[in-house]
């Protein structure tokens, strides 16, 4: 049985602890009295998966099985999560190739031959071809795609999008016309952390910008407290709305997946464990890892992280209905990753890693780092912050002056342009986000290349904006000053000095938080 | 009395003693006509200095009321003298060429031929008028020891030398015509122009050519000069001058002033009073910048400098003692007889000067001071010749090096040690030969002239050399007055340096205004030879791929030897290889592989370049030496694009040739200017945006050009042009040796 999570004080006995930062870590000697708090230990995964598939979609939620809803001449269509999930990927086989190989060989028994695959990315960057070979396996990759039945979700084709009507308080409601228009919708999730999945999945996954920006908006992540509790996020509640009336309109039978916290493979496998569980050969890993890292050229060390795959576990199946579904998978993630904390401190501390949901396969910008420091990892809670109301956060991460111009190409304006004018996100939000939205040429890229939509990085602001408006003082340890301070932040090099440069705020003696995050964890805090 | 030179450092001095202290003096002032303004406006122009206030306060401020009741302007030139009014009492001739390096004919038609035209007229209009002549200390030329106020002893015919360098101008434009001359610098010019095109290769030949000229004349003057004697053109002709005086003078009353460095005035108008440079200024100026490290002369050396408002005493004291027709006199004006000043005083007391004010460099504080040693000339000489060879190397070696911002900083400096070396090498050979002079002008005849006059007089018109002290002079008059126009313009110097021009932030919108781009090295961090990898690369096997770049790396020499000649040709080269290539394949490869590749190389800085100019209303256009199918995935940006495009065969597979010559060059400029002029865009109001010295062409024919990450060539014609430099850097996420790899495609999208 795995250990829960916990919360340790750190005494003179502590050892130096992990902190990620970008691609590297470092081991840091934290002030007596810090309290860190640690995920719960890796929950062992299903042994048999495709068991537990099956098992799944014959005895589903609040629905009828799987194979009772087929018929021939149906139109189906599965949607899955895009390359935002999970992170880091999935060792082969993804969870969605062995879902997806299960509901098609239903399909093919049931005479099922109407049957198109959708990427649910909204705004995210199209998958390359790599990657949906990685996440749907080569066998249905091959089937589907040169045939054109296997696609990326396009959010700016008129042509390929439906309106299906507004709700109660007036959203708008577009998804994806071939969705739309399926007698059957079948979706298949990856449900990483507590805000994934729900009616977070079609209605934002397979939405339109016009849907999209009715709850995507400054104003309600800053009302979202937190998005890991989906009742107390004004974001999840619109997402609600939307599923709601959009039940009426499509049959969707839901897929959601949970993982357990096996997030690193061997030879990392110490970043997983308690720093002083450490066996002999951990810590000559993590040496050779250190030493390695310290010497090798950013490009390589870009490599090295970005081909590391998860050996996660599957720690549960459930498919149905979408809501009776995510409440079954939500006390799985909850399972795994929270963790009961005492009342809020002075000082928040967490280290930023090298990946987050937008940056596979990329260099995480500066617009990134904030975004998974501020709006991840801050709103990693359920309750209250971990932070009290006016106190500080120390974020570790390098924040490199640079972006993938292939990817990110709105980001590198957003920060040249519109921070340069303001790093208020509802400021920004009247004066750019229109601008940005509707210009033609971000939008061949998004629809063309591999580029997040035009809009994308203001949704990256917004999502700190809820941290911003609830700390006073920002300190980025280790972090390109330039980088830093065009978004409004300062830079420390050590963390004595960051503690020294919020002072200010907190006084001399602040009560320190420090979230050992990787593997993911979520705080209640009491 | 007539004034020649008024508009010069003594004829004003003169002037201005002549309109202040002798109220009964009518002055007739020879004035050139110079461009649009005629000689009467010359000297209103002068008339309002600052120096003239007290004169024109007498006329209650009316400059033109002063002019015409003391002044007759007699608009003409020393090349073709007017008429002189009949009854002059006193000719002073103080008109002549004042550099030391002027052409040979030049020297001889100002100083000779000016000269023996003037004494001819004033023979034929006024035979009794006084002519006093303004010559100079260094007519002595090398002749060493005391110099006796007297005729310069030598046997030198002047009407031949005349005739002889007055002929030097024909023969040597004759001779820079000659095919051995013209197919030297046709080549040198080709060799650093050729990429930028023929026309801009044969403009720069004709200027090389006229430099020559202008080269070749100066040389031939001090060559003479030296031949028979002397230290430059300037005092051989000086010297030729004088004896044309004592010639065709013989009928008149004759007076030859022989000053020696005229510097600033003592005290009068001001103490410090000085207009332009003289002799000695530049150097003060380049020790006091730290830009002097040592001078070719012996410490024990004298200079021989007289403040000008001595020698404007000297002179109208002269002018009022007029000697027998037929026996001229001569006064030197000069220190050194009796108030010797060496070099290595002057040396200490400049330094002291800058000590105490040094010129401010801003952010890095006073400049260090050389210590001079007095090495002598030949090692001065030495150091010269050594730093000047390392700077050639310095210079091959940066405008070979791959371009950078590093390497452009490096030739920022070279350009500037270059502009010190040049200072040094004129100056220094200018100079030395007066430095190491060992010359001492006795002035007897002039303190015999000063002691005869009345004691008001002597101190009115002080010319006394042996009163003032140097100290004083120098670090206190001298030099704060030749420093003052240096550090004013540092200040504005400062300011403007700080804002480099940059295109403006807001484009101004307008329809008729084309942008154009260069596409690699502009836009994106690529090359031909690059691209061509990528495209070809993904259809071959592994073995395949090492044959390919195998073959390429072999031509890599010949490669690089014909970018630098030829653009056209090395393009042509390079595209060679797509022989074979299907046309379609290679779009397909564009599309699938190649798009991301291209578009992760795009400087960020580019597209929102490209795309500010679209909002602004601008037709973009996009100008490449590279194949259209590159260009694919940045053709939603441009309106125009022009690209090389490959010939293909009836089954669609490139010839390997193109169908029409790549637009490099002078052909880009070529094609703007038709482009414009097809469609109505006003090019003296568009952009250009290019990388390369190729590009110039282009960049040059329009008004607003910008120099994008240039390599040393474009960047030094930026710098003189004062465009814009930008630098746009691709992401630093791109690898540049990744290559496509052939990933599975069939993928179809929505």
């Amino acid at each position: 049985m795995s250990r829960p999570g916990f919360v340790l004080e750190v005494d003179d006995r502590t050892p130096p602890l992990i902190v990620h930062e970008g691609e590297g870590f470092r081991l840091e000697k934290f002030p007596t009295g810090t309290r860190v708090v640690y995920s719960p230990e890796s929950l062992p995964g299903l042994r048999d998966v495709d068991g537990a598939i099956r098992q799944a979609l014959d005895n589903p939620e609040n629905s009828e099985p799987l194979r009772a809803l087929l018929r021939p001449g149906m139109k189906l269509t599965i949607a899955f999560d895009d390359v935002s999930l999970p992170l880091p990927p999935m060792r082969r086989p993804d969870i969605r190739q062995r879902i997806i190989e299960q509901v098609l060989t239903m399909a093919a028994e049931a005479g099922v031959d109407d049957v198109q695959i959708i990427a649910a990315l909204a705004l995210h960057r199209r998958m390359m071809p790599s990657e949906l070979q990685h996440a749907l396996g080569e066998r249905v990759y091959r089937s589907f795609a040169p045939d054109g039945l296997l696609y990326n979700h396009d959010a700016e084709d008129p042509d390929n999008l439906a309106f299906i009507g507004t709700t109660d308080q007036g959203e708008e409601v577009e998804i994806n016309k071939r969705a739309a228009e399926s007698d059957l919708l079948v979706y298949v999730n990856i449900n990483i952390v507590p805000m994934d999945g729900g009616h977070k999945s079609v209605p934002i996954g397979l939405a339109s910008y016009r849907s999209l920006r009715h709850h995507h908006n400054s104003h309600t992540m800053v009302h979202s407290r937190s998005f890991m509790d989906h009742t107390k996020s004004a974001m999840h509640h619109s997402a609600w709305r939307m599923g709601r009336l959009l039940k009426d309109h499509v049959k969707i039978f839901t897929v959601e997946t949970t993982l357990n916290n096996n997030v690193f493979p061997a030879p990392y496998e110490f970043l997983n464990k308690r720093e002083w569980e450490w066996s002999v050969r951990d810590q000559a890993s993590m040496l050779a890892a250190r030493r390695g890292l310290a010497i090798a050229p950013s490009k390589l060390k870009r490599r090295i992280f970005q081909n590391v795959q998860a050996p996660y576990g599957i720690t549960g199946v459930h498919a149905g209905e979408t809501e009776a579904v995510h409440e079954k998978t939500l006390a799985n993630v909850f399972r795994q990753q929270a963790v009961e904390v005492q009342g809020q401190s002075d000082v928040l501390i967490m280290g930023v890693p090298y990946l987050g949901p937008y940056n596979v396969n990329a260099v995480m910008n500066p617009i990134l780092a904030t975004c998974m420091g501020l709006g991840y990892f801050f709103n990693s809670y359920r309750g209250q912050p971990l932070v009290r109301k006016g106190g500080a956060v120390i974020l570790y991460h390098p924040v490199p002056y640079e972006f993938s111009q292939l990817h990110h190409p709105s980001y590198v304006d957003f920060f040249e342009e519109v921070l340069a004018e303001s790093t208020d996100p509802a400021t920004i939000e009247e004066r750019f986000e229109k601008q940005y939205a509707t210009d033609p040429w971000y939008i061949h890229l998004y629809r063309t290349s591999y580029a997040y939509h035009g809009v994308h990085p203001f949704y990256m602001w917004y999502w700190a904006a809820h941290a911003m408006d609830h700390v006073g003082d920002v300190v980025w340890v280790g972090a390109d000053r330039r980088a830093v301070q065009r978004m409004g932040f300062r830079a420390a090099s050590t963390l004595a000095d960051a503690l020294e440069m919020v002072s200010g705020t907190v006084g001399r003696s602040p009560s320190i938080t420090y979230t050992h995050n990787p593997p993911h964890l979520v705080a209640d805090v009491r | 009395m007539l004034l020649t030179g008024v508009t010069g450092f003594v004829g004003e001095a003169l002037l201005h003693r002549i309109l202040g202290d002798l109220p009964n003096t009518h002055v007739v002032a020879l004035v050139r006509r110079k461009g649009s303004l005629t000689g009467r406006a010359r000297m209103e122009q002068l008339l309002n200095k600052s120096i003239f206030e007290q004169a024109r306060e007498e006329y209650a401020g009316d400059t033109a009321a002063l002019l015409d009741a003391r002044i007759t302007v007699l608009e003409g030139d020393l090349s073709e003298i007017t008429e002189l009014p009949a009854g002059l009492d006193i000719v002073i001739h103080c008109a002549g060429d004042v550099s030391f390096d002027p052409p040979i004919h030049q020297a001889f038609e100002t100083n000779v031929r000016g000269t023996e035209r003037l004494l001819k007229q004033i023979l034929a209009s006024s035979p009794l008028a006084h002519y006093v002549h303004v010559s100079t200390a260094y007519t002595a030329g090398r002749r060493r020891g005391a110099i006796p106020e007297g005729p310069v002893e030598h046997e030198v015919d002047w009407r031949t030398e005349a005739r002889w360098g007055l002929a030097m101008r024909d023969r040597i434009e004759e001779t820079s015509r000659s095919p051995g001359v013209l197919s030297r610098l046709r080549k040198e010019a080709e060799r650093e122009h050729r990429r930028a095109g023929p026309i801009t290769s044969a403009q720069d030949a004709e200027r090389r050519r006229r430099e020559w000229v202008d080269k070749k004349l100066v040389q031939a003057g001090g060559e003479r000069a030296r031949s028979l004697g002397w230290t430059d053109v300037y005092t051989f002709t000086k010297a030729m001058g004088e004896r044309v005086v004592e010639e065709i003078g013989a009928p008149l009353p004759v007076t030859i002033v022989r000053p020696s460095i005229i510097e600033s005035a003592l005290e009068s108008p001001h103490p410090g009073w000085i207009e332009g440079f003289k002799m000695a200024e530049p150097l003060i100026l380049a020790y006091g910048r730290g830009e002097l490290p040592e001078f070719p002369a012996s410490p024990d050396g004298v200079v021989d400098i007289v403040p000008v408002d001595h020698v404007v005493g000297a002179i109208l004291a002269a002018a009022a003692a007029p000697p027998e027709p037929g026996t001229p006199s001569y006064f030197h004006v000069s220190s050194g007889a009796r108030n010797p000043l060496t070099f290595s005083r002057l040396y200490e007391l400049v330094r002291a000067y800058f000590d105490a004010n040094p010129f401010d460099m801003s952010e890095r504080g006073a400049v260090r001071l050389p210590v001079w040693r007095f090495p002598g000339g030949e090692a001065v000489d030495r150091l010269l010749v050594m730093s000047e060879r390392a700077h050639k190397v310095a210079d091959w070696a940066v405008r070979h090096a791959p371009r950078g911002e590093r390497i452009r900083k490096l030739a920022r400096e070279l350009d500037q040690q270059q502009r010190r070396l040049d200072f040094l090498r004129r100056y220094l050979d200018l100079y030395r030969p007066y430095a190491e002079a060992e010359l001492q002008f006795t002035d007897d005849k002039t303190m015999a002239l000063f002691r005869s006059l009345d004691p008001e007089d002597q101190v009115a018109f002080a010319f006394d050399t042996s009163v003032f002290d140097w100290k004083h002079y120098l670090v206190d008059v001298h030099c704060p007055s030749v420093t003052a126009s240096m550090r004013q313009y540092d200040v504005i110097r400062r300011r403007r340096g700080r804002n480099a021009p940059t295109v403006t932030k807001d484009l101004p919108e307008a329809t008729d205004v084309v942008a154009a781009f260069d596409m690699d090295g502009t836009l994106l961090s690529s090359n031909v030879v690059e691209t061509y990898l990528w495209l070809r690369l993904p259809e071959l096997d592994r073995d395949g791929k090492l044959r390919e770049v195998g073959a390429l790396l072999r031509k890599v020499p010949g490669l690089l030897a014909a970018e630098r000649k030829d653009r056209g040709g090395f393009l042509r080269a390079v595209y060679r290889r797509y022989r074979g290539a299907d046309l379609a394949e290679l779009e397909r490869i564009v599309d699938e592989l190649l798009a991301q590749h291209v578009l992760e190389r795009v400087s960020a800085s580019a597209l929102r370049r490209v795309r500010a100019h679209r909002a602004a209303g601008h037709r973009t256009v996009l100008i490449t030496g590279a194949i259209r199918p590159l260009t694919r995935p940045l053709a939603s940006l441009f309106d125009e694009i022009v690209a090389a495009d490959l010939a293909t065969d009836e089954l669609g597979r490139c010839t390997g040739y193109l169908s029409s010559p790549p637009l490099v060059g002078e052909s880009r400029a070529a094609w703007l200017r038709w482009y414009a002029r097809q469609h109505g865009f006003d090019l003296s109001r568009s952009y250009a945006y290019a990388d390369s010295h190729s590009d110039l062409p282009m960049l040059q024919v329009v008004g607003r050009p910008v120099a994008v990450s240039p390599d040393v060539h474009l960047w030094r014609e930026a710098r003189k042009g004062r465009w814009p430099v930008e630098e746009w850097k691709s992401s630093g996420a791109a690898s540049r040796l990744a290559m496509p790899t052939r990933e599975l495609s069939g993928e179809r999208t929505s």
